[in-house]
């Protein structure tokens, strides 16, 4: 099971990023392995469509659950598609911590969106 | 001959300069080509005549056909269309038509199919003149296919006037394309000077002819004139702020109607634009 969480910068003990698709970096944990690995987020920068892109290279990457910090309706819908289930984490914490805040159950899991889509 | 009138800021005087202007013509037609806030259908008491709805395509994805390539998804410069895992995802308000996936797609799986973005009202004004404007359906993102549509439609009238949107974004790049000479509308605030000399810099760049009309001269400062002097601007007129002309315009009036100067004003406009074109 690899779990993603959007990140302001490259390891496990970076502060988490206050945007899903807009993030720095994706870290994926990979609960077989024990193993966090950053991926540049290249979905950031895009004019449009961010959300989907974002939730296409955590589908590419074989991310089964995405820790976020808001969802808009298109990245939502597109994490439905990938089958890839999301949870909010609160802010101003680390890559870990939210990691076990999610193991602890302390996350909602998201099914609506919580904001709406920006131009 | 195509006069696109265009201000940057918003709120300038480029709708009261519009209508008004056409209003003071002999024949010609009018576009209103603001279509995320048409307004001078306000001013304009005609016949409405026609009405047409505007369409943008869309990709439409057949499951059975689609092998999940991705490579529609890689094409999309605007992440319109995502290929998941067992079903490709299209977000229709990201989509700029350009037909682009389908072209891709190996196996003939994506059709494009239509979507009203917005409608096109005709109105006859007196017996020898044409007004229309668009009006973007509410959600819809971008205006551009329905002002295309506006000028395509009136691409070969005698006299054009051209309302266009605030700003230099595509809409009003979209606008001044058929235009053979640009009216800019301006007001002597900083953030008027402001936003017209991005309008100076997008007319530039197109390669278009314009001047300036200095709307509520006796307002702000004098910057504007110093500006356009600096830059070797043709100053077309300037027209006064007026407590009366606001009232008027609130109440829907053409200023022409009530006003001997602001007739004057416009007399003069179309004599510098458009010569001897309105005889």
């Amino acid at each position: 099971m690899k779990i993603a969480i959007s990140s302001s910068e490259n390891n496990e003990n970076s502060k988490v990023s206050d945007r899903f698709a807009r993030s720095e970096y994706f870290i994926i944990y990979d609960h077989d392995k024990l193993s966090f690995e950053a991926i540049v987020n290249t979905a950031k920068d895009e004019g449009s469509g961010a959300g989907g892109k974002a939730v296409k290279i955590l589908g590419d990457a074989g991310v089964d659950i995405a820790l976020v910090p808001e969802l808009g309706p298109k990245a939502l819908e597109a994490l439905l598609a990938f089958d890839i289930k999301s949870y909010q984490y609160p802010r101003e914490k680390t890559v870990k911590e939210v990691l076990y805040l999610y193991f602890e159950k302390k996350l909602p899991e998201l099914l609506i969106s919580t904001s709406k889509g920006k131009h | 001959m195509n006069i696109a009138i265009l201000s940057g800021k918003g709120g300038t005087g480029k709708t009261t300069l519009s209508v008004n202007l056409f209003s003071y013509l002999n024949k010609g037609t009018l576009i209103d080509t603001d279509v995320e806030e048409p307004n001078s259908h306000l001013f304009l008491k005609g016949k409405l005549i026609k009405e047409e709805g505007v369409y943008k395509k869309y990709p439409l994805v057949d499951d059975d056909l689609c092998n999940y390539c991705g490579k529609c998804g890689d094409f999309c410069n605007f992440n319109a269309i995502i290929p998941a895992k067992k079903k490709v995802l299209v977000f229709q308000d990201l989509c700029h038509d350009c037909g682009g996936c389908s072209l891709v797609c190996p196996t003939d799986a994506i059709k494009y199919i239509d979507k009203e973005v917005g409608k096109i009202y005709h109105h006859q004004i007196d017996d020898n003149k044409l007004f229309l404007y668009g009006n973007m359906t509410v959600g819809e993102v971008s205006g551009v296919k329905i002002i295309e549509t506006l000028e395509e439609t009136t691409k070969n009238e005698e006299i054009l006037l051209i309302d266009s949107p605030p700003g230099t974004s595509c809409s009003t790049v979209a606008a001044i394309k058929g235009a053979d000479y640009c009216i800019i509308c301006a007001e002597p605030t900083p953030f008027g000077i402001s936003d017209m000399r991005m309008v100076v810099e997008l007319l530039r760049a197109e390669k278009r002819n314009f001047g300036v009309v200095v709307n509520k001269y006796n307002l702000g400062n004098s910057e504007i004139f110093k500006y356009l002097e600096e830059e070797g601007i043709e100053l077309l007129e300037k027209i006064k702020f007026d407590r009366e002309f606001a009232n008027l315009l609130a109440d829907g009036e053409l200023l022409i109607n009530h006003s001997e100067y602001f007739t004057n004003k416009m007399a003069n406009i179309a004599k510098k634009v458009l010569g001897d074109k309105n005889d």
